[in-house]
């Protein structure tokens, strides 16, 4: 568990937070900087910077509280529509603690986020083959 | 098991798709509209139209899936410096086909992607109103 991680001091109560849900495996808290109110983050006890030092049982227990929470937060009272569930891997996904987590958010109309993407060409069939054979060549 | 839901048709095989993973419980193949190059669906076999009728198994088989896919981007000599997971429950939310799905988005330097946040965004909310929040996310919990 490295010092200088601010999400292992939330983990180990070092740090005031406003908590949601925790169990053995995970602890849910609001984020400071919420996209929207109920903004949560869900992250392993366990310290793992990135999704590949992630162990998969704590990642399965991270998702479904995910989806507790994301009820939850529908049955709340605060202003939820919808949720995204949304995780950054890499600084270039925009990750910016790295110690992983999930992010639910609560959406409704009105709330001025949207999902910002390029419109490029809707590939052909072949080339989505050839680039899902790529992948399947490194799931192995 | 829905007659019309696109992903119950490539689930059982009778919808064209790239697939990049199957097993038992679950179903990875290209998302054909790719916000990047091996922008992949994770989605249950299993029909769920929201998160709350996901079962609960399926959801965890879900994201381990998707770790999997993450790793396999990055090895795969694909454009890939980072990995965005995103899920979209309900049409305020961008869900626009209504059988549940993890996105697994390979990003990269100025690819164009992103959540745009609202105006206001980037200020610190105050420890009171955080945890009066809180307590109402709980209630609301501990109630279900």
């Amino acid at each position: 568990m490295p010092d200088d991680c601010i999400f292992c001091r939330v983990v180990s109560g070092g740090e005031p937070t406003s908590i949601v849900y925790e169990d053995d495996n995970v602890v849910a808290f609001l984020d400071i900087l919420p996209i929207s109110p109920g903004h949560t983050l869900i992250v392993p006890r366990r310290h793992a910077t990135h999704l590949a030092d992630l162990d998969p049982g704590d990642a399965a227990r991270m998702f479904q509280a995910g989806q507790r929470v994301a009820a939850a937060l529908r049955a709340s009272g605060l202003r939820c529509e919808a949720v995204n569930l949304l995780l950054n891997d890499g600084a270039e996904a925009g990750q910016r603690v790295f110690h992983t987590h999930l992010h639910v958010i609560p959406r409704f109309v009105g709330d001025n986020s949207r999902l910002r993407r390029t419109e490029g060409d809707v590939p052909l069939r072949e080339e989505l083959e050839e680039v899902a054979d790529k992948i399947r060549r490194a799931l192995g | 098991m829905e007659q019309d839901c696109v992903f119950c048709r490539i689930a059982r095989g009778e919808s064209r798709a790239s697939l990049i993973y199957e097993d038992e419980a679950v179903v990875a193949f290209l998302d054909i509209r790719p916000v990047t190059q091996g922008h992949t669906l994770v989605i249950p076999r299993r029909h769920a139209t929201y998160l709350a009728e996901l079962d609960d198994a399926d959801g965890g088989r879900i994201f381990q899936v998707g770790q999997r896919v993450a790793g396999a981007l990055r090895g795969s000599g694909l454009r890939c410096e980072g990995i965005n997971f995103f899920l979209a429950d309900g049409e305020v939310a961008g869900q626009e086909v209504f059988h549940v799905h993890l996105h697994v988005i390979p990003r990269h330097l100025n690819d164009g992607f992103g959540l745009r946040h609202p105006l206001g965004y980037g200020t610190m909310r105050p420890r009171e109103e955080l945890d009066d929040l809180a307590g109402r996310i709980k209630g609301a919990l501990l109630s279900r």
